[in-house]
């Protein structure tokens, strides 16, 4: 079996899609979020990030617990924490709890996390990941040989960064995720809409996007402030200061919230029609609620 | 070369207390070419630590020697009398000097004075960088000479991270993205074809996760 998650399906069928973020809080109890996403309206799946910004829930229990609301998760796994033994493990286990996607990533630094006198692992890279999840996928076989019993039916996705430089390397790499596997690319949020451009031709040229399909992300400011510390602190992250100036010029936190989705309206407008964008990816910074207004907002 | 930098004086004081008669133990080899640990720092935190002795009311009596290599039986046997005069060795060598003599001299304590740090380089007088984390599968020959498991904090061996940036890495602002000097250098050279392909996951058997490495090397045994 290869696949037959529906985000795979409409992707194959030719449809836009709409994928959104869910990041897993330190709880033992993560409903709440469950409920609100479950209450978007047309998103096709919903990723569930792996600890981004420090120790939360799981996103193996996270993706468990959208699926048990309805919702299809995309399960992300980063290489900092785990091992390939404990990678293939937890992929095998989420296969048969009924997790379908999974998106294939290096992960940020502990040092960017809140834990960053903790040890990492990387013992396999990202592309790595994406080749081993392929492997097991089509031929069955783990990395050290064992047959897989059964079907391990995953659709596989990678992350890029759109303003990665330089350019020549950006695309030999972007290129690489997708001949180990990748058939889906979500990208790192959009404010620069110049600089994706200039991306997805240098990637439409070497023929990437025919063989995966690019998912542009956006993601909704609440505050200048907060975009200001992401652009200090995450250099995946490209947010230029005409974002910020614009962002402090809103007003009052509610106006800056406001002006947040604004932006993303703004850059879903410029990017929803270029050739090669598959969907939108809307980042959520952990403020789920706010995807239902990017989504009513830009029309999607 | 072993990189190592000097423990600080509080911390040495609180490992010897309880002792008196202390041998601080330097060595002549890498620990001395960074400024760590040869006859010169042996002077230097030996005096330091007698005043801080006679400051904290601790009777520490130090007594100085240095070695050509703390990693060599033949250099350590030299210190064996000197050893046998003292409650207690600081050895100023790497963390495997201060095994070999704690080894070679089984009923003496043996302390580290320094922090072991990397295996690296003097970039520029008084800058080490690492270079090397002696994985036992050298790669270098892929990358342009320059090690993405030692200098790129998530040991990616396909190419940079997203946050990789053209004049820094994303861990740290002052310390360059391995990834965009390999991406430089091999395109340089004329060898960036390298970079397209997928290197498939290392076999870190032959590192540290194998188990502690032994090398033997049957035409040097006798």
């Amino acid at each position: 079996m290869k696949h037959n998650s529906n985000l795979a399906k409409r992707i194959e069928a030719g449809d836009f899609v709409l994928t959104a973020e869910f990041l897993p809080r330190a709880s033992a109890d993560n409903s709440s979020a469950g409920a609100t996403i479950s209450s978007m309206s047309n998103v096709t799946a919903v990723n569930v990030s792996d600890n981004p910004y420090g120790p939360v829930m799981s996103s193996l229990a996270g993706s468990v617990i959208l699926r048990n609301a309805g919702v299809e998760p995309v399960y992300q796994i980063i290489t900092r924490d785990r091992n390939r033994i404990a990678i293939q493990s937890d992929l095998l286990g989420a296969a048969c709890l009924g997790i379908r996607n999974v998106l294939c990533l290096s992960g940020h630094h502990q040092a960017l996390t809140g834990s960053p006198d903790s040890s990492n692992v990387y013992d396999i890279d990202s592309i790595q990941l994406i080749a081993a999840v392929r492997q097991m996928r089509d031929q069955g076989i783990l990395l050290n040989g064992t047959k897989i019993e059964g079907d391990f039916p995953m659709f596989i996705g990678a992350v890029a960064n759109p303003f990665m430089k330089p350019m020549e390397l950006n695309v030999i790499r972007l290129k690489k995720k997708v001949e180990a596997g990748a058939e889906f690319i979500q990208t790192q949020a959009i404010f620069d809409v110049e600089g994706f451009k200039e991306w997805i031709e240098a990637a439409q040229k070497e023929g990437i996007t025919e063989k995966a399909a690019i998912i542009a992300g956006i993601l909704p400011f609440r505050s200048a402030v907060e975009a200001e510390n992401k652009r200090d602190k995450y250099m995946d992250m490209s947010i230029p200061d005409q974002v910020i100036e614009r962002m402090n010029s809103a007003g009052d936190e509610e106006a800056q919230r406001k002006e947040g989705i604004s932006i993303c309206v703004e850059v879903v407008k410029e990017i929803k029609g270029l050739d090669g964008v598959k969907g939108i990816h809307i980042l959520s910074g952990g403020r789920e609620s706010s995807i239902s207004e990017v989504i009513a907002e830009a029309g999607l | 070369m072993i990189v190592a930098e000097r423990k600080k004086i509080p911390e040495l004081v609180e490992m010897l207390k309880g002792h008196k008669k202390i041998l601080v133990l330097g060595c002549g080899t890498c620990v001395t070419v960074c400024l760590a640990g040869g006859e010169r720092e042996v002077s230097i935190i030996s005096s330091a630590l007698r005043i801080a002795s006679r400051n904290s009311g601790y009777d520490f009596e130090i007594d100085e020697m240095t070695i050509e290599r703390q990693c060599d039986n033949v250099f350590i046997e030299q210190a064996a009398e000197a050893i046998a005069k003292h409650d207690v060795v600081l050895s100023l060598g790497c963390g495997a000097g201060v095994q070999a003599i704690a080894e070679r001299y089984s009923e003496k304590p043996v302390y580290a004075g320094l922090n072991t740090s990397f295996l690296g380089v003097l970039e520029e007088r008084g800058v080490w960088t690492e270079k090397c984390s002696a994985c036992g599968s050298c790669v270098l020959h892929k990358y342009g000479g320059i090690c993405p498991i030692t200098r790129c904090a998530k040991h990616m061996l396909n190419g940079p991270c997203g946050g990789s940036r053209e004049d820094r890495c994303e861990v740290r602002p002052d310390r360059p993205c391995a990834w965009q000097l390999i991406y430089r250098r091999l395109k340089g050279i004329g060898e960036l074809d390298r970079l397209k392909n997928i290197e498939a996951v290392k076999d870190w058997s032959t590192s540290l996760d194998g188990g502690v490495r032994m090398l033997i090397r049957e035409d040097h045994r006798i």
